[in-house]
């Protein structure tokens, strides 16, 4: 404990430099003002940010990348609140309450009230952060590539069942990324696959590029196909944050924290669940319930506290397991790679001030959130009066130069334009991104542990079901997959109301 | 996950059922290419570790899928008349209007010979006037119009040539 407390107190030093804190400033402020431009999303703005970085020193490259993920988690609750529009996914759940709110002449209340639970959600979630990191990193020390193999399958399948209306979908789109990651040499004999003789297929498709494509692109299509409404609110109301607040709602602030953080955890989940699961359990239990969806101050706290907690949460599990807890944080997990930083079971043993270096940064860009959240909410006011056709086509260039800067060809340019089309033809028919960049995240790992595993057993499949992990992952898998079907549903609720009759019974 | 909600509602069964029909092509494909790859039985290698493994099983996992979703669209009355449609309303003339123009500045004019910062110009200026256009002639702005798109096409294609090759040293395509 003691030891984990020095080296957070070497990593805030070690980014308590002029330069340091400028560059804090600007990317909190640029994530928080993507996250505020619908369409403009936190997993694009980190990608986008990505290829602006190459550059600089790993540290602060990723400190940039931190802030701006934070940023936009916060930000696009600025526009939930406004314009009833979730800036970023993660804040639908903001606009049930927030832009109610803000139609009663307390825009500025509302947004107070976001301050609040974004700045106290990032700060739950980073306690954990700190703490659980070197408890998963320990556990993970045990994972051989059995579990690994279950892990990547367990990541989209989760991530299938709780992202989108249809886990199906959320399947099919996991399992073409785990395809797509299969293309080009492979892992452990460096054969070309599906390469088609093509030399540049022949290195597979880069993350970024792709990431671009199907965040970027497909939203630049989205938003240029679609006309959007521009803000008009004129009664605004005080927007500091009020302690009153913490004391009276911190009970909704620490269990939306706790389940922010736990569903970041959970591999490719995100921000949008942990918002969702906080407001509907903040719901459950208060005493306001009628005020929930009209205009309740509690709701907003409880949805924009779950989905900033879910930044540190999704974080834990990219450390230690190298595994995306959510499609933004698959991306910092790429520009952990390219900035030459592997993360994983062996970083608490490696490079353990890494890990706090992680939560120095999140430290500082919950910090920039709750000066900009304060100080520019005019400014940030007019940034979202920009009408949507001046941006989308800056956004675009930044894009294709974006995708062909990180090795400077333009296959990764075509890379781009082609997931871009079809992240927007699969999204237009209900097929939902996560689970698919989860699976080209994850596409590697799967591969090289199941072939891994058959050998070191010799095709022997015991091993993959009967060592304790793996098996606890395979049950998590195979329950998640059978709920699914209404037949397994109704034997188990009738499994159950036997059981609880027997109980009761004895 | 960000990114996630559908923010169209729900397509018809009938898309599903030609999207399953999509799937199970997609995976058989995928099926066949991983079963026909090179064993690399010259190389004497563990036949566990054969390259079209896992996407062999892959294939075979999104073709089962779809036959699911095809099974599960029938049932949901895919087969009777109608024309598959997507979630939600499309303004298909705007849609085709940004995707001609990214695609012809992306694979058109980037890496053709034209200098970047122009064909970055180009586009940006044609693409915020057509985007504006009706708006614009409704109000009787046209003439501003120009000027604005002008403006941010200049300021984009200086700003992103400046950043990109002076400050990181990229070579621009």
């Amino acid at each position: 404990m003691l030891d984990g407390l020095v080296l957070f107190g070497r990593s805030i030093a070690s980014f308590a430099d002029p330069l340091t804190l400028g560059l804090i400033a600007i990317a909190s402020l640029a994530g928080i003002v993507i996250g505020a431009l619908p369409g403009l999303t936190a997993t694009m703005g980190v990608a986008l940010t990505t290829t602006l970085t190459l550059k600089m020193p790993p540290g602060t490259a990723l400190l940039v990348l931190v802030c701006v993920y934070v940023g936009a988690i916060y930000g696009g609750s600025r526009s939930a609140i406004l314009l009833n529009i979730p800036g970023t996914p993660a804040n639908a759940a903001a606009c049930l309450d927030g832009y109610v709110l803000a139609q009663k002449g307390l825009a500025g209340r509302a947004i107070g009230i976001s301050t609040t639970g974004s700045v106290m959600g990032t700060l739950i979630g980073m306690f954990f952060l700190a703490i659980a990191t070197p408890a998963l990193g320990e556990v993970a020390l045990k994972f051989g590539a059995y579990e690994f193999f279950w892990l990547a399958l367990f990541g989209v399948i989760i991530s299938g069942n709780l992202t989108g209306d249809d886990p199906l979908k959320g399947w099919l789109t996991g399992f073409l990324g785990l395809f797509i990651a299969q293309v080009g040499q492979d892992g452990i004999h460096a054969y070309e696959r599906f390469s088609l003789g093509n030399r540049d297929l022949a290195g597979g498709f880069q993350l970024i590029p792709a990431l671009v494509g199907a965040f970027g692109f497909a939203e630049v299509l989205s938003v240029l196909a679609e006309r959007m409404a521009r803000p008009n609110i004129r009664e605004f109301g005080s927007h500091l944050p009020r302690l009153g607040d913490v004391l009276k709602y911190w009970r909704t602030i620490i269990r939306s924290g706790i389940i922010g953080t736990f569903i970041g955890v959970v591999p490719g989940v995100g921000e949008d669940v942990a918002s969702w699961s906080s407001y509907a359990a903040a719901r459950r239990v208060s005493k306001e319930r009628a005020l929930f969806g009209k205009g309740s101050v509690e709701g907003l706290m409880a949805a924009e506290t779950g989905d900033n907690a879910c930044v540190p949460g999704a974080m834990i599990p990219v450390l230690a397991l190298a595994v995306p807890g959510s499609a933004p944080a698959a991306v910092l997990m790429a520009a952990m790679i390219i900035h030459g930083v592997q993360p994983g079971p062996l970083i608490m043993v490696q490079n353990p001030q890494f890990v706090y270096d992680i939560v120095a940064m999140m430290l500082f860009a919950t910090l920039g959130i709750f000066i900009f959240g304060i100080a520019l909410v005019r400014p940030l006011l007019k940034v979202l009066q920009i009408p949507r056709e001046i941006i989308m086509p800056i956004v675009f260039v930044l894009c294709v130069i974006g995708s062909y800067a990180i090795s400077q060809r333009l296959f990764d340019v075509w890379t781009m334009l082609g997931f871009g089309v079809i992240g927007f033809v699969l999204r237009r028919y209900a097929y939902p991104m996560a689970p698919f960049v989860l699976g080209i995240v994850l596409g590697d790992i799967l591969d090289k542990n199941l072939r891994r595993g058959l050998v070191l057993s010799d095709g022997d499949l015991t091993p993959f079901l009967t060592r304790p992990i793996s098996a606890l992952l395979f049950a998590i898998c195979a329950v998640s997959i059978l709920m699914n079907f209404a037949a397994v549903r109704r034997a188990a609720s009738r499994a159950w109301s036997m059981a609880t009759s027997w109980r009761r019974a004895a | 996950m960000t990114g996630e909600v559908a923010p169209w509602g729900k397509p018809s069964p009938r898309s599903d059922l030609v999207w399953s029909l999509v799937w199970i092509a997609v995976g058989a494909a995928i099926f066949y290419g991983g079963f026909a790859m090179d064993r690399l039985d010259r190389q004497h290698i563990n036949p566990y570790t054969a390259p079209g493994l896992v996407p062999a099983l892959l294939g075979a996992a999104i073709a089962l899928m779809g036959v699911i979703l095809l099974l599960r669209s029938v049932r949901a009355g895919g087969l009777s008349a109608g024309s598959p449609t997507a979630a939600g309303q499309t303004n298909f003339p705007r849609l085709f209007l940004a995707l001609a123009l990214c695609l012809a500045y992306a694979a058109g004019l980037v890496g053709r010979g034209l200098p970047f910062w122009l064909a970055t110009f180009l586009f940006v200026f044609v693409a915020i006037l057509a985007f504006q256009w009706s708006e614009r002639r409704a109000r009787s702005e046209v003439g501003k119009g120009i000027v604005v798109a002008a403006l941010c096409a200049a300021g984009t294609a200086a700003g992103v040539t400046l950043v990109f090759q002076e400050l990181f040293l990229v070579r621009l395509p």
